[in-house]
């Protein structure tokens, strides 16, 4: 970047503490708050599987003037409010970074024990009596956070309005003391930081407060995925509580109740697909959520979707597997499972969004797609994703189309019935129980048009081909971006193909490497299933080398690629449990461009 | 308890189910049951008592897994969902609380309810999810020829179990009014029209009602649970039974060699329909209440 550039607001602020310090709740307080002041937000909050315990918490945010796509490698400021954890992240902030810690600690600090000892040479501390002056403030030294949080906006004058109204709605329905007490804290610490000289950790520009029409809402990517389900105008919906996915019926249990939607908590997954597939058949709007676990026991129902043909949609927020795998850490290794995880040959839709917003258009076109191919749609959402709280502008008018099913006319009622009629796009009519003369059963067993069972070879390839050719048209479905490419245009020598949450790296990743002269793009691909391949491979004959990053260990989605294009990929495949490193990829699209540089030469 | 009092004539009974109007309830798919197979009773008797409730057959789905008793939706004139192996009742649910307006009926043997399926009866019962869960005992797995279920008597042999069966029978009666079912009932199949009046009177319940059929595997139980011996074993409720006594109803439902017909239990509850009107209230009242206090607060 040139120095004669005015330099623009990039701030990555990290809390980090013990369960139980309110570290979190600290960090909510900032990213809500600066995304009121119109500022675009990421965050990401790192938690251990145990409420208490004391297991590391760190909430990390970045604060930007325009938008961005990942967390950044290294933050500005680490606060500390357990110095014990956050000694390990020292490494993570970056020269004439800021360290701000307390420090008056209560008891005798081991050698080695208090964070100041471990700040390198570039980095600015900052020690404050956090306790101290919450005690002050509020009589408690429970407020440490808020005095941090304040102590920090203070340094940045950041609106101090803002916070107290943020604070305010945050402790609403508690006793007033809650709020002024926080507020008091906040207010004590933002004293302190105002009135400290700021030495360079990044700038922060003021902002007008409303930009654009539509405001931004802080929102993550299980609330978004909410919203999507109640303006597509979910009806029923079953879960069993699962890490990371349970928010999304926690959520839903407060607000589908509002429109006269009915969930109900069942007594595992399986029930809980089942549940869905049975509203389903009714007609009405039915999702579940779970996690990689709860998807492996659903499976066996699923194909019983895809086979009878019933629509549901089943959000899925991947964590590190197998088994009980790593609960609280982000991975992508469930896709192998979401697209072919079922007994048969049993294909089905599968949209896996890359942000926030995305969460909201896949989980509302779920639905839509669900309801017109008559067969079940996951959602793949990952932890990091779920969880990642981004500035979302929602459109003002509902995107979503409430009736999709292809209805039964006068005409296709009639003794017997044909459920499974064959047609031009081989959708067949669907009756509904309660409608008059179209009795039916429908059935996990091959069956004829009429859904009797019928195991004969002519009828089993003609179902077979109907439940597969009937998706096709999935990849045109009307207003949902299915994949895009971004970056440079026509031929280039790195393609970066890249699926779900890891998809902000990979653009973070391509636009470093643009500006160093690197000939690049990047793709993104929504639906996972069917594979999108009219999109897909005229890109890849635009990429000299194509590099797959994402957050396995085998590379599923690098393997799907060139499964449906038969064409070769490579490969960057990482296990770490938490988002992929921007450099690592930055390092793999060097390397490969010097390679295809090299190709061209010879 | 004999059915049969005077001759019957074919074309006397013709006219008289023509008549009746259950055929309307009849599919024109032909069962695929063992001829002899109690099955055939339980079609008859649910027929008979959709006719009897005028349940429009538009507005009933019969739920199935895996077995024998599966292939039911396709032999009745009403919508059906055969479903998988042990997942009859949560399919049923999904299917009540999407739209209560139909009346659900849930039918399986003993391995589809109480070996794959054991997890979720409790659950079903204690909703009270209002549907019926006729259940169809033939302590033995027809569909795969003739293996032991979890009703299976001790010492029985069959072809998983050639050193008998070495595991004691479950008391699916017991269990399900310890789970707190709101209507528990016995029939057997060789009592048709008894069987019908309990199929009735389980639909009739609002709530979840469970209905236990005794019936012999025809071809796969030559020995312990055949017409001749459950004849012999079958007994009625003691006159003075009091429905309402759950003790009472555990008392019977343990006498094991001699299995009780008629309605061990019944107790009225709200059902999860009214539970999940119940929550739609609450957030809706909570709303408005919200919405008063914002006017209030703006008047003020």
């Amino acid at each position: 970047m040139s120095r004669k550039r005015k330099p623009v607001t990039d701030i990555q602020i990290a809390i980090c503490g013990s369960a139980g310090d309110g570290t979190i709740a600290a960090g909510d307080i900032l990213k809500r708050a600066m995304a009121r002041a119109g500022y675009k937000v990421i965050a990401f909050d790192l938690y251990p599987a145990e409420i208490r315990g004391f297991g590391k918490c760190i909430a990390r945010t970045r604060i930007t003037a325009n938008q961005v796509y990942s967390m950044k490698q290294k933050s500005d400021v680490l606060i500390s409010l357990d110095d014990s954890h956050a000694i390990p992240h020292v490494d993570e902030v970056c020269d004439y970074g800021a360290i701000i810690y307390e420090d008056n600690p209560m008891s005798k600090v081991e050698e080695g024990g208090h964070i100041s000892g471990h700040a390198a040479p570039a980095h600015i501390p900052y020690g404050i009596p956090f306790r101290e002056m919450s005690e002050r403030a509020t009589g408690s030294a429970r407020s440490r956070n808020m005095v941090a949080v304040g102590y920090i906006a203070g340094l940045y004058g950041m609106p101090q309005k803002i916070f107290h109204e943020i604070v305010t709605a945050k402790f609403k329905g508690k006793a007033a003391v809650v709020t002024t007490g926080n507020i008091a804290a906040f207010d004590a610490g933002y004293e302190a930081g105002a009135a400290t000289i700021r030495l360079d950790f990044g700038v922060l520009e003021s902002r007008s407060r409303r930009r654009g029409k539509a405001d931004l809402v802080m929102m993550n990517g299980n609330a978004a995925t909410v919203r999507g389900c109640l303006d597509a105008g979910i009806e029923t919906f079953f879960g069993y509580p699962i890490t990371p996915a349970t928010s999304i019926m926690e959520i839903l249990a407060a607000e589908m109740p509002k429109t006269g939607g009915r969930l109900v908590q069942t007594e595992d997954e399986i029930s809980a697909v089942a549940a869905a597939i049975g509203a389903g058949y009714t007609g009405a709007r039915s999702a579940t959520a779970t996690s990689g676990p709860g998807l492996a026991l659903m499976t066996e129902m699923l194909g019983l979707g895809t086979i009878a043909e019933v629509p549901s949609v089943i959000f899925v927020s991947q964590r590190g597997g197998p088994s009980t795998g790593m609960p609280t850490k982000t991975e992508q290794s469930d896709l192998n499972l979401a697209v072919f995880g079922v007994a048969g040959d049993g294909q089905r839709i599968v949209l896996a969004p890359t942000n926030v917003e995305g969460c909201y258009k896949c989980a509302g076109k779920a639905f839509e797609m669900a309801e017109q191919y008559q067969t079940p749609v996951i959602v793949l959402l990952d932890l990091y994703l779920s969880n990642r709280y981004e500035a979302v502008a929602f459109p003002e008018k509902n995107p979503f189309v409430r009736k999709c099913s292809k209805g039964v006319s006068r005409r296709g009622t009639g003794s017997p019935y044909s459920r499974y009629a064959i047609t031009d796009d081989w959708v067949s009519p669907r009756a509904v129980p309660g409608t008059e003369g179209c009795q039916h059963a429908i059935t996990g067993l091959e069956h004829d048009v009429f859904g009797r069972p019928n195991d004969q070879a002519h009828v089993h390839e003609m179902m077979s081909r109907k439940r597969h050719e009937k998706l096709e048209a999935a990849i045109n479905h009307p207003d949902i971006t299915i994949s895009k490419r971004f970056g440079d245009r026509g031929k280039v020598d790195v393609g970066l193909l890249g699926w779900g949450s890891t998809f902000g790296e990979i653009l973070e990743a391509m636009f470093v490497a643009q500006k160093e002269g690197i000939k690049c793009a990047a793709m993104k691909v929504v639906m996972l299933s069917p594979f999108p391949k009219p999109a897909v491979v005229p890109y890849l004959d635009d990429c000299a080398e194509v590099l797959v990053p994402e957050l396995n260990y085998e590379g599923q989605f690098a393997d799907l690629v060139t499964s449906a294009t038969g064409r070769p990929v490579n490969r960057l495949n990482r296990v770490p449990g938490t988002p992929m490193r921007v450099d690592e990829i930055l390092a793999e699209i060097r390397r490969l461009a010097d390679g295809a540089k090299q190709m061209a030469a010879e | 308890m004999t059915d049969i009092k005077k001759p019957v004539y074919l074309e006397e009974k013709l006219e008289e189910v023509t008549q009746s109007g259950r055929l309307e309830y009849r599919s024109k798919s032909l069962p695929t049951w063992c001829p002899g197979c109690g099955y055939f009773s339980i079609v008859e008797g649910m027929t008979a008592a959709l006719n009897r409730l005028q349940v429009q057959p538009k507005d009933t789905v019969v739920v199935t897994g895996i077995g024998c008793a599966s292939r039911f939706p396709f032999f009745v004139n009403t919508y059906g969902f055969h479903t998988l192996h042990g997942r009859a009742l949560p399919v049923a649910t999904g299917i009540k609380v999407a739209n209560e307006k139909l009346t659900v009926i849930a039918v399986g043997g003993d391995g589809d309810a109480f070996a794959i399926g054991g997890a979720h009866i409790p659950h079903a019962a204690r909703r009270n999810v209002d549907m019926t869960y006729v259940l169809f005992v033939i302590v033995i797995y027809g569909l795969t020829k003739g293996q032991t279920s979890p009703t299976s008597v001790l010492g029985f042999k069959t072809g998983t179990s050639p050193y008998e069966n070495q595991d004691a029978p479950l008391n699916p009666l017991m269990m399900l009014l310890s789970y707190g079912a709101g209507w528990v009932g016995q029939a057997y199949a060789g009592h048709p029209h008894h069987l019908a009046d309990m199929i009735h009177q389980a639909i009739a319940h609002r709530g979840f009602s469970y209905l236990h059929v005794l019936s012999p595997c025809v071809t796969f139980d030559k020995t312990t649970k055949t017409y001749k011996n459950l004849g012999v074993m079958v007994r009625d409720l003691p006159e003075d039974h009091d429905d309402s006594d759950q003790m009472a109803a555990m008392g019977e439902a343990a006498r094991t060699e001699a299995p009780a017909m008629g309605v061990f239990y019944q107790k009225d509850r709200p059902t999860l329909g009214d539970g999940l009107q119940e929550i739609v209230k609450r957030a809706r009242g909570t709303r408005t209440a919200g919405k008063r206090r914002a006017a209030r607060q703006a008047a003020e």
